[in-house]
This record gives C-alpha cells, sequence and structure tokens, in this order.
C-alpha cells in the first residue's frame, strides 16, 4: 500500500463529515443528471432506432392518379437525392363504422371515420417495411390488415377473423394487425382488391441521401415532383413531422429536466470546489507535515485528489443506479400515450456510462483548483500558519459591523463572511442556485398548472354515451332527449353535445379530428392564444399546435372530407391547448358534413358547466340515475398525468438542489467552526452563551441568503422565462403571456425568503454543534 | 538505546560538515527572518539555536530542512545544495535526509502512532510491513509499543512527541532538526525527550536543536548559536550538565 493510498484513505474514514458531504453532494446531482440525460435520450432514441430498422419512410407523398402516371412517378423516383423508394401503391379513403364509442373511459375503441387503405401485396420492401405483429399479410381480395399499435386492438371484438364493414366496399376480414412507424396507411387490402375499393391516389414513399432536416426532406419533395403535371402532388408527409407527434410529450419534459440538470450539475461542481477548498484550507498544517516527512508536491496533490474522488465515485455509482430506478417510472409515464406502442422507452447505456465517468471527472475537474494550491503550498507557511485565517482579511468589514447597534453576536456573524472571501462566495452562488432552483420550480408548476387547467376550467361534469359493443348500456332516450333532460336537471348552467368526428383534411394525408360542438358552445372557449372563438357556420378554432404542424395560420381557409362530402372552412381562432391533428367547431359546420346528423349518434359525450354551489358527485349520481346509459364523470379540478409527473419531478428535482444547497452551506459552517475553534473557545471563555454562538454562526450564513435571494429570484424569473416555452414548444404549442405572468407580489417575497430558509436550514446543525464545545477542548487540540 | 544504526546516520562520516549555510538572508514582504547567516555544522555535533522570539530560528531550522527557500545565500545539506533542488527534489530529499520533531508533534491526526511512524518509511519505497516492524521497533525502543494503534488525539503530550521522535527516526536521516521539542510538555514529559535526545547525539546522530528553553541546550547540545535579529551573533561550546 502506498503512502499516498494509505493517508488518504485514513482521511476519507475518519472524516466522515466530510466524506459524507461529498458523496451526498455527488449522489444527488448524479441522479437529476441521469433523470435528465435519460429523457433526453429517450425522446429521440427509440423513434429513430425503430424507424431505421423499417426501413422508414422519409417522405410519404400522395399523387393524383389521374394527373400521372405511375411511369412518370417512377422516373422521378430515379434523380439523384433519392436513397430507396416504394409505390406507387393504389389509395382509398374510406369511412370507419360510427357506431362505436370514442373516449369513453378505460376504453381504447376504434375512432369513427376515415381510414386511408393502401394496396400493398408485400409488408417488406426497401421502404416501409411494415411490422406485422399478428395474424398474415393479405394474399387475396376480401382480405384486411389493419394497422395498430403493437399488442394493441380497439376493442373487445377486433381480432383475427373478425369482419369489417365499411361504407361502399365489400365485406373484408381481419387477417392480421401491423404497425408502422412512416404512419402511411391506416389498413393494408391486396392490389387486386383495391378497384372494388375506388382508390384516389397513388401513394409512393421515398427514402433520400439526405433527410436530417426538414429543408432536406423539402428538397427531396422538389426532386421527385419536379416536372410533374401542376396539381399532381395531392399531399405529402415527412417522418419528421410524424417524430414530432410521437416524442412531443417526452420533448416536453426535456427543457426543464436539462435545467434542474445543469443547475444540479453546477451546484454539484460549486460544493465540491467548496468542499476540496474547504479541505485544503483547513488542511494547512495536514499539508505542511506531508511535506515535511517528504511527500512530493504530486503526492499531496494526489491525496487530495483521493481523499475527494472516493467518496465522489460511491455518490456517482449509487446516483446512477437511483437514478435509473427514478427514470423509469418517468419513462414509462411519458411514453405510456397512444402512440408509444410503437417503441419502449429505456435507459440508454450510455447514459450510465457517461454519468459514472463524468461526474467523477468533474469533481476531479472542482478539486484540481484548492488541489494546486495545496501543491504550490510551501510546507514551512502550512505548518506554521496552521489552521487560522491569514490576518487582516475582513477586518475593516467587521470592525464597522461592530460598531453599529446589533447584537454583538449578530454583528460578528454579519462579519465572519468576510474574513473567507472565497468560500463565502462559493457558498452564496450555491444559495443562489438554490433560490433560482426554488423559483423556477415554483414558476413552472404554475405555468403547467394554468396550461393544463386551460381546457378544463369552465366544465364540471362530462357524461359518456355507453356503448353496448363494450359491454356498456346504451341510452335509451335519443341525442335531442338527452340533452333536454339535462337541461332540465337541478345546478346545470350550461350543456354542450359534443361529437367527435374523424375527418380527412384535404391536402393532407393524415387524418384530423373534428370536435364539433352543440348547445352552450360559446362556454366551451378554452384559452385563446390568437383570434377568437369559433361561432358561426364554417367556421373553426385549432391549437397552435395544429397551426404550426400544418404551416397555416388564423384566417387560413382549409377544406373538411367526410363520406365523400366536402366543407370549407376558416380558421377564426388558435388555442393554447389542443391536438395538432384537431379542429374544433360549430355544430353547423357538421351540419354541412352530413345532413342529418340526427341519424347516426356522433354525440357521444356531453360536457355539462355547473351552477355556482353545485355538488359534481351529487350532480353526477343524480344524472345517472336520471339518463341510464350516461356515464358521468367530475371534470377538472383533479389533475392529469402529465400535470403530475412534471410538477412532482419538479418538486423532487427542487427538493434535492435545496437539500444540495443545504449541504453547501453546512460544509461552510463546519469549516468555519473548525478553524476559528480558537475564537469560539476564547468568545466562550469571555461569556458568550452557547445560544450566542448559534446566533453568530447561523447569522453568517442567513446574510448570505438574504443575498442568494435577491440574486437567486431574478435568475430564477429569467431562467422561468427560457424554460416554459421551450417545454410548451416542444409539444407545438404557444403560451399566453397570462400564463407566464405568475408572480404575485407576496409569492415573490416568500422565494426571497428561501434563500435564508436554506441557509439556516443547513447552518443550524453545525452552529449549534459549535455552540457545545468545551473550552478545554479548544485548549486541548491547541 | 540503539534506534537502529543511528550512528553513521545517513551515510556521514564523523567529522563531516553536514550542513552549510553561507550567508543565508530571508525576507518576507519588507521584514528580514535572517540577515546573512553562516554556519556549520559537523556529523555527530549537537547544535542548539536560541534566541529571542521572532530572531530567525524557525526560519533557519526551515531553510535547512528545505521547508521553505532563502532569499539569498547557500544551503548546503549533506553535499546537496539545497537551492538548485525543485519542490520535488526537496521533498525527496526531506524523506531521504532529514528527521523533525516539532514543538507541536504535528502527527497525522487520521492515522494511529504505528502508522504515523511507518509512514515515513513506506515513503521511501518500503513495504507496509517492513515498515511497520521498523516502527515498531521503534516504539518499542521509546516505551510505547503499547500506544501504537492510538490515535494522536488520545496519547498524551509526551507520548505524541516519542511517536514524533521515531517517526523522524524511521529513515536514518543524516540531521534531526528538533523545533522547541519539549515546549508543549511538561517537565517530565521534557525531561524524557531529553534523554531521548542525548542519547540518539551519543550514538552518532547530528542533532539541530532550536529552542528557548536554556537547560534543553545546557543538557542536550554540545554547542550553542545565538540568533537576534537574523544574526547568530555568538557561538559557544557546551559541556553537557547532567
Amino acid at each position: 500500500m502506498s503512502a499516498v493510498w494509505q493517508v488518504s484513505r485514513a482521511a476519507v474514514r475518519r472524516r466522515r463529515l466530510q466524506t459524507f458531504v461529498i458523496a451526498l453532494v455527488v449522489l444527488t446531482s448524479t441522479v437529476a443528471l441521469v433523470v435528465a440525460l435519460g429523457l433526453l435520450d429517450a425522446a429521440s432514441a427509440p423513434f429513430d432506432r425503430t424507424f431505421d430498422q423499417q426501413r422508414g419512410a422519409q417522405l410519404t407523398a400522395t399523387f393524383d392518379p389521374a394527373k400521372v402516371t405511375d411511369a412518370q412517378l417512377a422516373q422521378a423516383a430515379a434523380r439523384p437525392g433519392v436513397a430507396a423508394v416504394a409505390g406507387p401503391f393504389a389509395q382509398a379513403v374510406l369511412t370507419a363504422p360510427s357506431n362505436t364509442a370514442v373516449q369513453a373511459p378505460g376504453v381504447d375503441a376504434p375512432p369513427p371515420g376515415p381510414i386511408t387503405v393502401v394496396g400493398r401485396a408485400d409488408p417488406a420492401g426497401p421502404v416501409d417495411r411494415v411490422d406485422l405483429w399478428e395474424g398474415r399479410w393479405v394474399e387475396r381480395p376480401g382480405e384486411i390488415v389493419l394497422m395498430r399499435p403493437p399488442g394493441e386492438h380497439y376493442g373487445p371484438n377486433e381480432a383475427v377473423g373478425s369482419r369489417l364493414l365499411l361504407p361502399g366496399a365489400p365485406s373484408l376480414t381481419v387477417v392480421g394487425f401491423a404497425s408502422t412507424l412512416s404512419q402511411s396507411a391506416g389498413a393494408w387490402v391486396s392490389p387486386d382488391q383495391m378497384p372494388a375499393l375506388h382508390p384516389t391516389a397513388s401513394q409512393v414513399l421515398y427514402r433520400f441521401t439526405g433527410s436530417g432536416t426538414a429543408d432536406q426532406v423539402r428538397a427531396g419533395l422538389a426532386t421527385v415532383t419536379a416536372g410533374l403535371p401542376q396539381g399532381a402532388l395531392l399531399g405529402s408527409l415527412s417522418y419528421l413531422t410524424v417524430k414530432q407527434d410521437m416524442t412531443a410529450t417526452a420533448n416536453a419534459y426535456v427543457p426543464f429536466l436539462l435545467a434542474f440538470g445543469v443547475l444540479g450539475l453546477v451546484v454539484a461542481v460549486l460544493i465540491v470546489a467548496n468542499v476540496v477548498s474547504g479541505a485544503v484550507v483547513s488542511g494547512y498544517r495536514h499539508i505542511g507535515v506531508l511535506k515535511s516527512l517528504g511527500f512530493t508536491p504530486n503526492q499531496v496533490v494526489a491525496v487530495y485528489l483521493v481523499m475527494v474522488l472516493a467518496p465522489g465515485v460511491v455518490g456517482a455509482v449509487l446516483g446512477t443506479v437511483l437514478g435509473d430506478l427514478a427514470a423509469q417510472p418517468l419513462l414509462h409515464t411519458v411514453f405510456s400515450g397512444f402512440d408509444y406502442g410503437y417503441f419502449t422507452a429505456t435507459l440508454s447505456p450510455w447514459v450510465d456510462v457517461l454519468t459514472l465517468l463524468g461526474m467523477p471527472a468533474v469533481i476531479v475537474l472542482a478539486a484540481l483548483v484548492p488541489a494546486l494550491r495545496a501543491h504550490r503550498l510551501s510546507a514551512a507557511r502550512a505548518i506554521s500558519a496552521g489552521s487560522a485565517p491569514r490576518a487582516g482579511r475582513g477586518l475593516r468589514v467587521q470592525r464597522w459591523f461592530g460598531g453599529t447597534r446589533l447584537p454583538r453576536a449578530v454583528s460578528l456573524g454579519l462579519g465572519l463572511p468576510f474574513a473567507r472571501p472565497g468560500r463565502s462566495a462559493l457558498t452564496l452562488t450555491t444559495l443562489v442556485l438554490g433560490v433560482t432552483t426554488v423559483t423556477l420550480a415554483s414558476g413552472l408548476s404554475s405555468s403547467v398548472a394554468a396550461y393544463i387547467e386551460a381546457g378544463n376550467d369552465h366544465v364540471q361534469s362530462v357524461s359518456y354515451v355507453g356503448d353496448a359493443e363494450i359491454g356498456e348500456r346504451a341510452p335509451t332516450l335519443a341525442d335531442a332527449a338527452i340533452e333536454a333532460k339535462l337541461r332540465s336537471l337541478p345546478g346545470t348552467a350550461q350543456v354542450t353535445a359534443m361529437a367527435p368526428v374523424e375527418l380527412h383534411m384535404v391536402g393532407s394525408s393524415q387524418i384530423v379530428r373534428g370536435w364539433f360542438m352543440r348547445g352552450d358552445s360559446a362556454g366551451m372557449s378554452t384559452a385563446m392564444l390568437k383570434g377568437r372563438w369559433a361561432s358561426g357556420p364554417g367556421e373553426v378554432v385549432v391549437a397552435s399546435s395544429f397551426t404550426a404542424k400544418h404551416g397555416l395560420t388564423v384566417g387560413d381557409h382549409l377544406t373538411l372530407q367526410l363520406a365523400g362530402r366536402e366543407q370549407g372552412v376558416t380558421i377564426v381562432g388558435e388555442t393554447v391547448t389542443g391536438d395538432a391533428d384537431q379542429v374544433e367547431a360549430p355544430w353547423e359546420t357538421l351540419t354541412a358534413l352530413v345532413p342529418d346528423p340526427g341519424t347516426t349518434r356522433y354525440v357521444n359525450q356531453y360536457w355539462v358547466r355547473l351552477a355556482p354551489g353545485t355538488n359534481v358527485d351529487a350532480y353526477d349520481a343524480a344524472l345517472a340515475a336520471a339518463v341510464p346509459g350516461l356515464y358521468p364523470t367530475a371534470h377538472g379540478g383533479g389533475t392529469d398525468s402529465l400535470t403530475v409527473t412534471i410538477v412532482g419531478s419538479t418538486t423532487v428535482l427542487t427538493l434535492l438542489l435545496a437539500a444540495v444547497a443545504a449541504l453547501g452551506v453546512f460544509n461552510t459552517v463546519v469549516l468555519n467552526a473548525r478553524e476559528r475553534r480558537r475564537d469560539l473557545g476564547m468568545l466562550k471563555s469571555i461569556g458568550m452563551t452557547p445560544r450566542q454562538v448559534t446566533l453568530m454562526m447561523v447569522t453568517s450564513m442567513a446574510a448570505l441568503g438574504v443575498l442568494g435571494g435577491l440574486l437567486g429570484v431574478p435568475i430564477g424569473l429569467a431562467a422561468h422565462r427560457l424554460v416554459v416555452p421551450a417545454m410548451v414548444a416542444a409539444v407545438g404549442n404557444a403560451l399566453p403571456p397570462s400564463m407566464m405572468n405568475v408572480w404575485h407580489a407576496p409569492a415573490l417575497a416568500l422565494l426571497l425568503l428561501a434563500g435564508v430558509a436554506i441557509a439556516v436550514l443547513g447552518a443550524l446543525l453545525p452552529a449549534r454543534s459549535a455552540a457545545r464545545l468545551t473550552i478545554a477542548e479548544v485548549l486541548r487540540s491547541e | 538505546m540503539t534506534t537502529g544504526d543511528s550512528s553513521n546516520a545517513g551515510g556521514t562520516e564523523a567529522g563531516q560538515v553536514v550542513v552549510h549555510l553561507d550567508g543565508v538572508r530571508k525576507e518576507y514582504g519588507e521584514s528580514t527572518a535572517l540577515d546573512g547567516v553562516s554556519l556549520d555544522i559537523r556529523a555527530g555535533e549537537a547544535v542548539a539555536v536560541m534566541g529571542p522570539s521572532g530572531c530567525g530560528k524557525s526560519t533557519l531550522l526551515n531553510m535547512v530542512a528545505g521547508l521553505d527557500r532563502p532569499t539569498s545565500g547557500r544551503v548546503v545539506v549533506n553535499g546537496e545544495d539545497l537551492a538548485s533542488m525543485s519542490e520535488t527534489g526537496l521533498a525527496l530529499f526531506r524523506r531521504r535526509r532529514i528527521g523533525m520533531i516539532f514543538q507541536f508533534f504535528n502527527l497525522l491526526d487520521d492515522l494511529p502512532a504505528l502508522d504515523n511512524v511507518a509512514l515515513a518509511a513506506q515513503l521511501t519505497g518500503v513495504s507496509v510491513a517492513q515498515a511497520r516492524r521498523r516502527a515498531l521497533e521503534l516504539l518499542d525502543e521509546l516505551g510505547i509499543a503499547d500506544r501504537r494503534n492510538v490515535y494522536p488525539a488520545a496519547l498524551s503530550g509526551g507520548e505524541r512527541q516519542r511517536v514524533s521522535v521515531a517517526r523522524a527516526l524511521m529513515n536514518r536521516p543524516a540531521l534531526l532538526l528538533a523545533d522547541e521539542p519539549t515546549g508543549a510538555l511538561d517537565s517530565h514529559a521534557g525531561e524524557q525527550v531529553m534523554d531521548l535526545l542525548i542519547d540518539l547525539n551519543q550514538i552518532g546522530q547530528t542533532l539541530l536543536i532550536v529552542t528557548h528553553d536554556q537547560r534543553l541546550a545546557t543538557r542536550c547540545a554540545s554547542r550553542l548559536v545565538e540568533v537576534a535579529d537574523g544574526r547568530v551573533v555568538r557561538q559557544r561550546s557546551l559541556e553537557r550538565t547532567a
């Protein structure tokens, strides 16, 4: 065993407090880092991996067969820049049965509306290798394979062998279920079947030599459509759009987790630097002894690095394990949505490897500066200086405080930080970051809550229409009678009947869902980002994510198609929340698409705003009794999983970082008390009480806490301005200023006190310990 | 008292100059700690340096130990010019040639007595087992072998100083430096340390002792060097008293 190792090991074992503080600080920071990196990786890697395995279509284009021939398409696809091509495949849009419930609680039922059906003889091929996860591929007319996320069926009746009745099409037998990340079709039939389905488009799937950016995909589209007759291209879909859709929720977590990860990392570096520099300063005599014994400067540096690295590595390893454990449920929550059945999000090994290598590297870097001080320190000075601070430092400030009318313990405490300005600066920075974290977290939670509430605060009860096909009781009353019954119930203020209908948007290969509202639809108005709520026929409102995805804006026109009928509509407003494939419109727009919507039960839910003071549970019970077949549930007031996850993980990370900041203060007070044992003994010998000693030590940190609050709150506000819009932008939405201005004077005052709270929390224990120091003990140590 | 082969310690012959200071000057900012000190110490000598507080005694000791560098002048110890050495070279020099005893012992609080002593040998590449064997021999000779597993904080002042002496002797140094070795001890423990130093010198160990204690000087030293204001003001031979 080398002398360096022996001395380091002894220091690690004997200096338990220092060892414990370093290990704990590194552990908590590592947990935050693993979670942040894990989410960052999960947000993109699983999609890319699966997409590459399937040789997914980077561009799905549909062409009008009346305007362009297959030969022309093949010729265009042979141009440079096209790496692979599949198709043309005949494509038809059929309308699925509408007699099934949609969005009933706990049920995944097939949405009624259009299904894009493509004729393909083979699931494999150079592009878009469809994953057939159950049954077999279509072999002859009369068979169909449905696109479903792996392992998922829509309702209990959906199985291989079941029959599908689509209006205007022959009866089809389901022979298999398949998935594709390319989202190229909702179902596949054999090419021989297509003529009977009356195809309206030719689908071609492309992969390009360069496709990493939207510009490259656009350039690819320009390449394959150059020279084709005008109007030949009906629509196109970039894989980047699909990827954005599928990873949006996960992406929402990344900005704030990264912010917390970076904050955690910086706090960890600062505290490690503070701990190590404190160890060096308080270890002057130790360093002097080592050097007088013949330790070379490099050996002294090695001793101090090992002293810090040993608990640091333990903290990093444990932190990685705990981070893995913490990240898994979070990943599960983030990726548990509909689209994520395509892939399983797991923590990549590189996250653990990077953390396990990176954290010790950070510790070494943080330790190097103070350790190099030990390297340079002359042995004679180290031994003679002992642990006393240099004379004269901060004396002027301390003298000034001494002249004030403050109690002596307080004035002495206020002067203490000036005796070790470097250490005080590091502690102050830690406190600033602690307050920044608390400020960011509280603002983030308020904004997220406001964002989630934006679509929920106007309705207290939502009743779903029962569906006999999934074992529920269907209502006996007709749609209009149900609405009338609802309006007659005591406590009802407003009623809106909601009809979700899948629509085809002309010019796009994707399906959009229309929410058609009847009744008091003005009351449904959610928080608007731009424009106004839809009130008349031909008007729709969409979410900001919709306009971003489809390149539209308020005032633009689009054409909706259902069962062969078309209706032009105008976007009159943009809402804060909502889906990127969803439009909201008044009932009149549905009647334009379906002349008599009353013949089919389109309405599958009734939204009710209750009169003030009405008990929601009692109301729902009365409603269930009054209208059998209606399943009322309380709406709003609770929190959805996104809110719970974001607010929950924010709280956990904030507590972690605040605890780490308090540990930094704890360490500083321990070092100060250790260095000032002689002063403390002297003060006690002339009559300072233990309580006054505690007050003095706590005051020294509380003063830094006040400064930490004054600096940390504005930085936290700025971080909130950066992080929250980035999160909302990640899901394709935007926030109105009202949701960003979540701060009020009392809340800000409390946040200013957060620094003092962290400082006092960290200082109290070692301050009390210093107060208990006996004079005899101090003299003995001298 | 054998304490190993302290005679001919560090490979020096009796009468050979072990320490040669030539016009050594040391300044700290505007104050001068040493002002042109010249001094020779021969192998086997026991030299005591005395003088009032702040006269430069400890600075002189630090120069000889290679713990500090002179502003000007030469410091040659055992034939090696310390001014030409790097920090690493000085460290290697100290571990091979110098043993130091301090007023406040300067033991490593994290190591028990035995490991404090053994550490000095381990630095020179001696195995742990071998170093501990020799450390135990030394502690035994100094009468504190039974305290080998005790940490410094639990040792008495006299015991700590004996551990410190054992550590200083581990590598059979050419020169044993003692800075107020009895300054923190009671009279009984002080007497024991004095006896120890006399025994060491009698078997050939070269000693340089810095002290305020006239009794320590006259009991242990064969020559007295008096320093005032950073200068050697007088040197005289001493007859050891009992």
